[in-house]
């Protein structure tokens, strides 16, 4: 379809503008939200990771495309909202507490909502009980955690421990990321994945989807 | 006894203060800072220099770094045996205790920690960034507005510098952290100034130089300092032992 090709090439060049006219455009062809997400947008966030891991985009462009989606999916999220649509998958994702870094973190989020995934972003500086009641409310199948600095990684233990007490262990997937940490440390604590970008981190969202 | 001093230029003031009042005969390397950014990519520049020192006869090769984002992880003592404090990065080491820092940061969330060389030694025009904001700019460097708008157009590059300066909205204090080396004054100011045009208050605490003086002394107990006997490389263990030898 035209607007699907509009849009994907919007997403891929990160033109905000151009993702927007080619959503609306599509919306008033009457393509539905999921079919646009899937026939389109998901292509494009997939293409975005490919070409990150090929090391032809960096961080600007996966930042761009990103917006780009977004802009797409706030077209989106109201229709979605009136038919009762829902995406399948609710992932919630956060920085650790004491951590303030929230860039790698961001793009991981973006990529996530760009691949069809609903995303609630926690911020920087989650506290594991702030996680835990984010599972609790939203009852997500995906926890993803971020540290950028050493000092706060420990956070990451404490907060699995903490839905581990709240028996809320086994409800949810845990992933985590960020620069120092490792697949090592991942195993340490019990997390269920860890992937060192933001494209690995979708290849695992969905392998475990495809596990269930 | 004969020691290597390999350091950060963040700690430079602080190393050869201290290195000035040891008993032991001292040689100091000082590394340029900024190689946490590359995170542990850090390790091959630092292996280099181990391994250069290594050739020549020392008692030990000390190491005037933390763990750095675990740019230390997997360095390799050859014949001679390295040492490093314990601390998850430069900050404790300036304050002398890697439990003080702790303590400190979970009491501040949203701090920037200045020091004289984190004053000192940023490139001059630059302004002062935290650790770990050029990891975002993946060529390494980092861009003003102007070149960002220039390079992605005006909406674009408007919207990239918002993002890379997204973690800077989070801090609101800058705490500068007082060694007590000469000509600390500019430094003070300077960060003060920092801390006035970012909006955010301004504390000063003290440092302390004991963790390197012991460093550089030979006073090196097993719950402060990790000795890596030759052969074995650093490992990561976070905790409170933070770093351990493999």
């Amino acid at each position: 379809m035209a607007q699907s090709r509009q849009l994907y090439d919007a997403i891929l060049n990160g033109n905000a503008k151009q993702a927007h006219a080619a959503t609306l455009a599509a919306i008033e062809t009457g393509t539905t939200p999921m079919t646009l997400i899937a026939d389109s947008m998901v292509p494009a966030m997939d293409e975005v990771g490919r070409l990150f891991e090929e090391e032809e985009y960096f961080v600007p462009e996966l930042l761009l495309a990103g917006r780009a989606m977004k802009t797409a999916m706030e077209l989106l999220r109201p229709l979605m909202t009136a038919s009762g649509e829902k995406l399948p998958v609710r992932v919630v994702i956060g920085t650790v507490k004491g951590d303030l870094h929230d860039i790698g973190k961001n793009i991981v989020a973006s990529m996530l909502e760009g691949s069809g995934f609903e995303v609630i972003d926690l911020g920087a500086d989650v506290a594991p009980e702030k996680f835990v009641t984010a599972v609790v409310e939203l009852a997500p199948q995906f926890v993803c955690m971020s540290a950028l600095l050493t000092v706060t990684m420990p956070s990451m233990k404490t907060t699995i421990e903490a839905l581990s007490s709240a028996g809320l262990r086994t409800k949810v997937k845990v992933l985590i990321g960020g620069a120092p940490v490792t697949m090592a440390y991942a195993h340490e604590i019990g997390a269920d994945g860890y992937s060192e970008n933001a494209s690995g981190a979708v290849g695992l969202v969905r392998s475990f989807l495809a596990e269930a | 006894m004969r020691l290597k001093l390999i350091g950060c230029q963040v700690l430079t003031r602080e190393l050869e203060l201290v290195a000035a009042r040891s008993p032991h005969s001292i040689e100091a390397e000082i590394v340029p800072m900024g190689l946490h950014d590359l995170g542990v990519a850090m390790r091959p520049h630092l292996q280099e220099r181990i391994d250069l020192a290594d050739t020549a006869s020392y008692d030990a090769i000390l190491l005037g770094y933390a763990l750095c984002g675990r740019g230390t992880d997997g360095l390799r003592a050859g014949k001679t045996p390295l040492v490093l404090p314990r601390s998850h990065d430069c900050i404790g080491l300036l304050m002398g205790s890697r439990h003080l820092y702790h303590e400190y940061f979970d009491a501040h969330p949203g701090v920037y920690f200045r020091s004289p060389g984190w004053i000192e030694h940023q490139i001059p025009g630059q302004t002062l960034e935290p650790a770990f904001s050029a990891a975002y700019n993946t060529d390494g460097k980092r861009h003003t507005i102007k070149e960002l708008v220039a390079r992605y157009g005006e909406e674009n590059g408007t919207y990239l510098f918002e993002q890379f300066a997204s973690s800077r909205r989070g801090y609101s204090g800058l705490t500068y952290i007082s060694t007590g080396v000469d000509f600390e004054d500019s430094f003070r100011e300077a960060a003060r100034g920092e801390a006035r045009k970012e909006g955010w208050d301004f504390e000063e605490i003290e440092g302390s130089l004991s963790l390197l003086q012991r460093l550089v002394n030979g006073d090196w107990d097993a719950a402060d300092f990790l000795v890596v006997p030759p052969g074995a490389a650093v490992t990561t263990t976070l905790g409170d032992t933070i770093v351990g030898a493999k």
